[in-house]
């Protein structure tokens, strides 16, 4: 069991390095960010997974701390993209 | 090989599956909102599912509220991240994906919104 749950860590993990892919070519900011929105949330699976192939439990405390970065960081960036800059709380 | 191991590893398969149908949309769709669509479903529907089969695969132990914790918001975040980055990019009027041959200008036009 312990090596099937390494074969879908590993899988996930090479998915994640896929996805920076658009991150890379992605044409507007929105691109980007969206990767690597993806990329963090695959970083969190692969990080919960790896609680259960090494039997260390406090690894579930740093998915929850790595949940609540990634929310943080999506959340705060894509609002500097709308209003461009903090100009104020009107878009357009 | 249990039953119990055997549910969780369904439960992995099945998230791995969505994972890579995410990963295949986010690389193929053209537009922005459609690229949208699909890597925030594979947030929602891969992720928990590799949760709930780590919930079944960790018994009754202490791990279960905080797996629960992790899955809980994990469902709450994706989806308010993905409605801020649609929103933001709708907002700053980036281009949507006609099917004309108008999907060349599509690449590039960021910079001029």
């Amino acid at each position: 069991m312990r090596d099937f749950l390494l074969g879908v860590a590993l899988i996930i993990a090479l998915n994640a390095f896929i996805c920076l892919y658009r991150a890379v070519i992605g044409p507007t900011v929105q691109d980007r960010l969206l990767a690597v929105n993806v990329v963090g949330t695959k970083t969190l699976i692969v990080v919960v997974l790896v609680t259960f192939i090494f039997n260390e439990s406090f690894f579930l405390d740093v998915a929850m701390v790595y949940a609540l970065l990634n929310m943080v960081v999506t959340v705060v960036l894509s609002r500097y993209l709308e209003t461009e800059g903090w100009r104020g709380r009107e878009v357009r | 090989m249990s039953a119990r191991e055997a549910i969780a590893g369904a439960f992995c398969a099945i998230g791995a599956l969505f994972f890579i149908i995410g990963t295949t949309g986010l690389l193929r769709l053209p537009d922005f909102f459609a690229r949208l669509h699909p890597s925030t479903k594979c947030d929602t529907l891969g992720g928990c599912s590799v949760l709930v089969g780590m919930m079944v695969y960790a018994g009754w132990s202490w791990e279960i509220p905080r797996l629960v914790l992790i899955a809980g918001f994990l469902l709450l975040y994706s989806a308010t991240c993905g409605h801020a980055m649609g929103r933001s990019g709708f907002l700053r009027g980036m281009p949507m994906w006609k099917k004309e041959p108008a999907s060349e200008d599509v690449e590039g036009v960021g910079e001029e919104a």
